[in-house]
């Protein structure tokens, strides 16, 4: 290779990089660098911003309303995380059937609630669940239930929450689960008819274990979205009743934006990080990657 | 028997049909509660459709300024969604393209994972803090320039280019065209299902941005659309009547892209530089 050559498309990669990675590092690489400098301060967004050392950390781990926070955090995922990845992928399966004619109709139909802003999915879901005039009471009301206190309730509230993050994720997993199983080759599904397996028995035999990667991948990418769940309550309940789905990237704004410890929601983040990093590794290692 | 004329994929059919009826009502719920009249949406019997149609609520919505708002959405979505396509195109071509040149191109590819590991929320609060150091609090840059980058686009280009012949290039130098010439005269037209993919996200993501605009714009002239909606959820309650009108109309725009660019992303697929 002749020198001058590459030196030039040297320059010229470091070109192309440029936009990409001046923005990247101001916006995403400083700010990894300061929220560690920060969380060693009492910055208060304002002046005060003297070093404190660890402080910050030995508060935050005698802190029981971060163990709240935290706790709510995980008990909400863990309950909606089966229904994230189990609804997406049964509607993928009937889109996907030859024994479906309106495919792309349907596609398009559940894929649309994935388009809305988080905020609009709360307000949308938050409307029909309304105590008051609201659909779903009006319909318990019909075949002679009481009115439920969905806000009022903290296990109802956080239902209402699950049910709009559910909803509104379903589209998007689902078309994820459309191209795992498009992806399966159709070969070994006349095999498996020659071989008298009923369609059951394919399913659970061929179709979910193929599908183990593209399960994997909805149920990371869940994980995280459920952990880091905000703007959805912001159109449902506010984090209330009391503090009760107040979650814990709610639980950090509260402490940096409104009560303006930004030393001390630097600290809150930088844990919660490096939970969120422990827990996709975790499941990474327990799944193999989503490898057979 | 009857059920034997029917064709078999009759009863599948009707349940699909079924289930995506089902996850599309919220948002008809949405859509025709905001044409009832206030007395309406707060008594029953509740009904689908409006006894009388209004459009009231969003007369109220557009009183209270919303083009201005959706003025200020549509400049976020679409100056932030073509600076996201062209740096993202440039960047993930350079990291296919110059791969055997260049030798740390997987070194810096890496970093730009970071980001998909590291969710942004948690990095929330510094990254306000740069937002003000810079000078960019309360202004529409500030909420623009931070976001523009995202690894999923520079992933995309990045496989796309991956997967498009060098010889491509070669032919293009041999013919006298400069490295940028060659980019954006040769290439970028041939990254054209890449490009549409990622405008309908990026502008859907800019268009729904709610974090970085509700903690950056503290001016009510620059607000906005998610952040006039949230305006709407008052300490003493939720102003029903035009959040649902506003819902609405944040909605559109979004469909209507989506509707449009389907068919493209579908063409896009099958269209390909190469000749047989």
């Amino acid at each position: 290779m002749k020198t001058p050559y590459v030196k030039r498309h040297v320059t010229a990669f470091w070109f192309f990089i440029a936009p990409c990675l001046i923005l990247f590092s101001v916006f995403f690489l400083l700010p990894l660098c300061l929220s560690v400098g920060l969380s060693l301060t009492n910055y208060d967004g304002w002046k005060t911003m003297d070093f404190i050392g660890l402080h910050n950390y030995t508060e935050l781990v005698r802190d029981s309303k971060f163990y709240d926070a935290l706790g709510r955090t995980f008990g909400y995922t863990l309950f909606s995380l089966p229904f994230k990845v189990i609804v997406p992928l049964l509607i993928a399966i009937l889109v996907t059937s030859k024994r479906v004619a309106i495919k792309g109709l349907a596609r398009t139909m559940v894929y649309v609630p994935s388009l809305l802003s988080h905020l609009v999915v709360g307000i949308t879901i938050n409307w029909m669940f309304s105590a008051e005039y609201g659909l779903v009471n009006y319909l318990i009301g019909t075949i002679g239930g009481e009115p439920m206190q969905w806000a009022l309730n903290p296990r109802l509230a956080t239902f209402v929450i699950s049910f709009a993050s559910n909803w509104a994720s379903t589209g998007f997993y689902m078309v994820i689960f459309i191209g795992g199983i498009t992806n399966i080759s159709s070969d070994i599904y006349e095999a498996a008819a020659i071989d008298g397996s009923s369609p059951v028995q394919t399913f659970f035999h061929m179709t979910l274990p193929m599908l183990a990667p593209t399960t994997f991948l909805v149920t990371l990418l869940s994980t995280v979205n459920l952990l880091k769940e905000y703007a959805l309550v912001q159109g449902i309940t506010q984090g209330g009743p009391g503090l009760n789905t107040t979650f814990i990237i709610q639980f950090i704004f509260d402490k940096g934006f409104n009560q303006m410890q930004y030393g001390y929601a630097s600290a809150i983040s930088l844990l919660v990080m490096i939970i969120f990093a422990f827990i996709a590794f975790v499941q990474f290692k327990i799944s193999n990657g989503g490898d057979k | 028997m009857i059920k034997r004329t029917l064709p078999k994929y009759f009863w599948p059919s009707i349940l699909t049909f079924l289930v995506s009826l089902l996850m599309l009502f919220p948002i008809i719920w949405l859509f025709f509660s905001s044409f009832k009249q206030t007395g309406e949406l707060f008594s029953y019997p509740l009904a689908l459709l409006p006894s009388e149609w209004t459009p009231s609520h969003y007369f109220k919505v557009v009183g209270d300024g919303f083009f201005v708002y959706v003025f200020n959405s549509l400049f976020l979505a679409v100056v932030g969604t073509a600076i996201t396509l062209i740096i993202s195109a440039m960047c993930g071509y350079a990291l296919a393209i110059y791969r055997f040149e260049v030798s740390y191109t997987n070194l810096i590819f890496g970093i730009f994972l970071l980001g998909t590991l590291i969710p942004g929320e948690t990095l929330t609060v510094p990254i306000v803090v740069v937002i003000s150091e810079l000078g960019l609090y309360n202004n529409i840059w500030g909420v623009i320039l931070p976001v523009v980058t995202t690894t999923t686009g520079i992933f995309m280009f990045r496989q796309h280019y991956l997967s498009i012949p060098l010889s491509f290039v070669e032919a293009a130098r041999i013919d006298g065209s400069n490295e940028a010439q060659t980019f954006f005269y040769v290439m970028l037209p041939l990254g054209t299902s890449s490009i549409v993919t990622l405008t309908i996200f990026s502008f859907m993501w800019r268009w729904n941005d709610y974090i970085l605009p509700l903690l950056v714009l503290s001016d009510q002239k620059k607000y906005t659309i998610q952040i006039a909606i949230k305006n709407y959820i008052g300490f003493n309650g939720v102003d029903w009547s035009s959040i649902l009108a506003a819902s609405v109309m944040s909605i559109i725009p979004i469909i209507i892209l989506f509707i449009i660019l389907q068919r493209y992303i579908i063409g896009g697929l099958s269209a390909s530089g190469v000749k047989g």
